[in-house]
């Protein structure tokens, strides 16, 4: 199943390439939150950043301490590889679907 | 950054996290749940965070990230979980501990021992009551048949049922093998060369070796009960009885008539039921004659039945069977509600309350009596333990403060002791399986028919046996463990435990309290019982036993035999009489004091001088002179307890004569005063002392020699020469009596047993907490002395604490003592004894205080007397 991606798994994926530097889970999950207004909770967050980890989407690693959030650090994330091979193969397949499309999708 | 608001997130909730996350990596996880918080807090006010913040916090106690983080926190090498590795450290650590602690392992490991060997010998006899009945080949299909029974007065359940059940069964339902009927209560009496032997045994129907898979050394199985008066001996009753001789095809002459031989059984073991021999159902028949069992729906005592079903009966089946067959009974007895059940074979004991059950009444109670009994004596060895371990933290705590360091959990810390514990439990187990051995043949000859029992050692029960150790182990580790796990290691390494942490704490102090009060209790009881044994032989039942010879009579010629006794230099006087003074009696008979009533009276038939030769005591009256009696009346002498019984009777004319069993008219001419003719146990009944030679069963003979084994040897001679067929069968009245009390005696052994243990262990425990009390108190001993304190003050400081205690205890014991022995079990014991004596009580207070003084004196004074100087260097 590794090639596999779900479609919140995918927007999750995007989510972190737009943050860049600044993916963490709380920033992820505001993101999310407020641009696909969704109402998710912290843990449904985390599962999935752990599971797109167990899949090698993504690494994570532990940013230095600040005086923000009481001094405990944060958990970063990144693409890899591998996940920038799976999100360009879903958007040729779905650029392929669009132009092939036999009924007018545009609104 | 935001400025510091003064709320909070929600303790609560936080905590939660905490918890539930354990060792789990969840810095950032928190980091975002407080982010969110004070994010939420400026938006949306500050219960809206708090209830959203809880909510996060919930949905990520149930995620699937922290599960994960969870299990790779529990897998990563940093906290790896006690491995192999680890435990083999421990090992090592212990038996160094052991080695380097002497004083600490020897106390635990002989407390533990002998505390274990009681418990020991409950487990192997519980084990082997498990196993009864497991040899029977065709255990699976029998069954054996109770009766609940339930009318206005009562309801129970009887072992027994009503003797038609069985056959009437056999009849109906196809899938009955066999129903084999027993009757208990056959009770022959054989005629041994003179003495008379009681056995018991049961009426059985010929199946019984199809059913039951006993084995017979000698005889058919098939045939040996098929005719009446048939008889099969265990093994033990055959050599009683023919010694090496064949017994096959020999005939017993009993009082219920006479039976052949035809079989011989091994001993009975492991088994339910209690015979020493067994007789065919004929006999029984034969016996009652006139009564025919097979249409007997009313009388269900001592009857019993088991049922032997064809090969793979539904037991739905047997059940419906014995609904229809109680359906039946009931129409018998309309009053009764009845019930039958079946209880499978190998299931038959141990049992509950059953009434009237065949054979030994193993039932739960009496067990769970019995581990109560040997927990009474662990308890306070495990007690010890625990107190041990916990006064020689201070030892432990650096070894404990490093490896916390180091990087050891709780846990960890916990698994070492209990490891450590159980290390000694299983040394100890040896020890006590040593104890076990030893001891078990005296013990189990205190237990009545312990004798079916096989507490034998083999893997099984030692299986069982290291099980018990595993338990006792973790169970007395656990407190040690626990506390242990709990010090500080800054504490600890620093090395500035307090040491008000390691004097004799509450909880201590109730446990040694608790200890030396059963001490004390046992003590009492010994010397109680060792009394009521004093009172037995010297205060006298009211006769003389010294020295009083007994021989009995088998068939001579009584006269002669006497006359010849008689000339004998060292035979001071000779008498006979029909029951030996001072033992148990079967003599039930009566007299009729107003032409009417009846009395139950004792008779014994005695010789010429016996009131003198006994010194026994007359109130009023003769005893009666040779050939005093006449035709009509016979000159006899009572006890004031018969006087007593009969003043009851309305009697108007001569109150000095009433009629007798056979009979005949009897006069008093004497009245003695009533003596202990039985022993002490028994009360003293009406009791009738008629004179005849004739009937007398033994001769008694007063001695007076300086060579008790030669005058003996002489007696033979002339006992033989006057009737060469009869057995010189001799022994001493004081023998004789002393066999009678074998209960005090297997009592007085049971409370030193259990006195001795409960000493022992206590004393340990004391010994132990003394030193490490006194070392730790080294160096305050050692100022105290340069300030000038004598050595006297200081023993005094040092002992007033457990003499404290050991007071305490006595305050506990004693009442309890008294409410136990002299009320409740002296009472059942002996009802003529003593009671508790204030001498005894006072003596086993004063020999536990000089047990406890001894030892305080032999720990303190090492410390007491030293050199302050070193003491001073002491760390």
């Amino acid at each position: 199943m590794k090639g596999y991606l779900g479609e919140f798994e995918e927007l999750v994926l995007l989510t972190i390439a737009n943050l860049a530097d600044e993916a963490y889970g709380m920033a992820l999950l505001r993101d999310i939150n407020e641009r696909a207004n969704r109402n998710l909770s912290l843990g449904a967050m985390h599962s999935t950043l752990t599971r797109l980890e167990e899949k090698g989407f993504i690494t994570s690693y532990l940013g230095e301490p600040t005086n923000e959030r009481g001094g405990r650090r944060k958990r970063y994330f990144e693409l890899t590889a591998n996940a920038i091979a799976a999100l360009n193969e879903m958007k040729s397949l779905r650029d392929e679907l669009w132009s092939n499309a036999k009924i007018n999708l545009s609104l | 950054m935001k400025e510091m608001p003064n709320q909070q997130p929600p303790k609560l909730a936080s905590r939660l996290f905490d918890w539930w996350g354990g060792r789990a990596l969840t810095e950032d996880l928190k980091g975002d749940l407080e982010e969110g918080f004070y994010e939420n807090l400026e938006a949306k006010g500050s219960f809206k965070a708090k209830w959203i913040y809880t909510y996060q916090v919930l949905t990520l106690c149930f995620s699937y990230a922290l599960k994960r983080r969870k299990d790779s926190a529990a897998y990563s090498p940093y906290y790896a979980t006690n491995s192999l590795a680890m435990f083999n450290n421990y090992f090592k650590i212990a038996m160094r501990n052991f080695m380097k602690q002497k004083l600490f392992t020897s106390i635990n490991l002989l407390g533990l021992a002998l505390g274990m060997s009681i418990c020991l010998l409950a487990i192997s006899i519980t084990y082997s009551i498990l196993e009864s009945d497991n040899f029977h080949e065709k255990k699976e299909r029998v069954f054996q048949i109770n009766a609940y029974l339930k009318d206005a007065d009562q309801s129970r359940i009887y072992g027994s049922v009503f003797p038609a059940v069985g056959d009437y069964m056999e009849e109906k339902y196809p899938f009955i093998e066999t129903a084999l009927n027993i009757h208990s209560g056959f009770r022959p009496v054989v005629n041994h060369h003179g003495n008379l032997l009681d056995f018991h045994g049961y009426y059985v129907d010929p199946e019984f070796f199809q059913v039951f898979s006993f084995k017979l050394i000698e005889g058919d199985p098939r045939t040996a009960l098929a005719k009446p008066n048939t008889i099969i001996l265990t093994k033990s009753v055959a050599e009683k009885l023919f010694r090496d001789a064949d017994p096959m095809g020999k005939v017993l002459e009993t009082e219920t008539g006479s039976f052949t031989v035809t079989g011989v059984m091994p001993d009975l073991k492991e088994t339910h039921l209690y015979f020493q021999v067994l007789t065919s159902q004929q006999t029984y028949k034969l016996q009652l004659a006139d009564h025919n069992p097979v249409n007997d729906w009313k009388q269900y005592r001592n009857h019993y039945l088991y049922l032997l079903l064809k090969p793979e009966t539904q037991n739905a089946s047997l059940q419906d069977a014995l609904a229809q067959t109680s359906v039946k009974a009931e129409e018998f007895n309309p009053e009764t509600s009845i019930e039958l059940q079946s209880v499978r074979l190998d299931k038959a004991v141990p049992r509950w309350d059953i009434s009237n059950a065949i054979g030994i009444g193993w039932d739960y109670p009496s067990l769970l009596f019995f581990f109560f009994i040997g927990l009474l004596i662990l308890l306070p060895a495990i007690f010890n333990y625990t107190n041990l371990s916990i006064a020689r933290a201070m030892k432990r705590a650096k070894e404990i403060g490093i490896r916390k360091v180091v990087g050891a959990q709780k846990a960890q810390i916990k698994a070492q002791f209990i490891v450590e514990t159980v290390i000694m439990t299983i040394l100890a187990l040896v020890g006590s399986m040593f104890v076990f051995v030893i001891v078990q043949n005296e013990l189990l000859d205190m237990i009545i028919s312990a004798e079916v029992l096989n507490t034998s050692i083999r893997p099984s029960l030692v299986v069982v046996f290291i099980i018990f150790g595993l338990i006792i182990g973790v169970l007395s580790g656990l407190f040690p463990a626990v506390y242990f796990s709990r010090l500080s290691p800054i504490h600890s390494l620093k090395g500035d435990m307090k040491p008000g942490s390691f004097s004799v704490s509450g909880i201590k102090k109730g446990l040694f309290v608790f200890q030396f009060a059963l001490s004390l209790f046992f003590i009492i009881g010994v010397a109680t019982i060792v009394r009521q044994y004093h009172h037995v032989f010297n205060r006298q039942h009211g006769f003389d036993s010294e020295n009083v010879l007994t021989i009995a009579f088998n068939g001579q010629n009584k006269e002669v035999a006497l006359q010849e006794l008689a000339r004998h230099p060292d035979v001071k006087a000779v008498t006979t009489t029909s029951h030996l003074p001072g033992i148990n009696m079967q003599s039930a008979s009566w007299a009729i004091p107003n032409g009417k009533d009846t009395l139950q009276a004792s008779e014994i038939f005695i010789g010429d001088d016996f009131v003198k030769n006994m010194n026994m005591e007359l109130v009023w009256g003769f005893s009666p002179p040779k050939n005093q009696s006449t035709h009509n009346e016979e000159l006899v002498m009572v006890n004031e307890e018969f006087l007593r019984a009969a003043s009851v009777f309305d009697r108007a004319e001569d109150t000095l004569t009433f009629v007798m069993e056979d009979g005949r008219h009897a006069r008093i001419s004497g009245v003695l005063k009533d003596l202990h003719y039985e022993p002490l146990s028994r009360e003293i009944r009406p009791m009738i002392f008629r004179k005849s030679t004739a009937k007398s069963q033994f001769v008694l003979l007063s001695l007076q020699s300086n060579d008790i084994q030669k005058t003996i040897g002489e007696l033979e001679e002339i006992w033989t020469e006057v009737d060469q067929k009869v057995p010189f069968e001799a022994s001493f009245l004081d023998d004789e009596i002393e066999r009678a009390y074998k209960f005090l005696t297997v009592q007085i052994k049971i409370f030193s047993f259990l006195g001795a243990l409960a000493i022992v262990i206590s004393c340990l425990g004391l010994l132990g907490m003394v030193s490490y009390t006194t070392e730790n108190r080294t160096k305050e001993i050692a100022i105290r002395k340069i300030m000038g304190a004598s050595v006297s003050s200081i023993y005094l400081l040092l002992t007033r604490d457990f003499i404290r205690l050991i007071g305490y205890s006595a305050l506990l014991a004693i009442p309890l003592a008294y409410v136990f022995y002299d009320k409740m079990f002296l009472y059942f014991l002996i009802r003529y004894g003593l009671g508790l004596g204030f001498w005894e009580v006072l003596a086993s207070v004063f020999f536990l205080f000089l047990l406890g003084f001894f030892f305080i004196f032999w720990q303190t004074s090492k410390v007491a007397q030293s050199n302050p100087a070193t003491n001073l260097r002491y760390e």
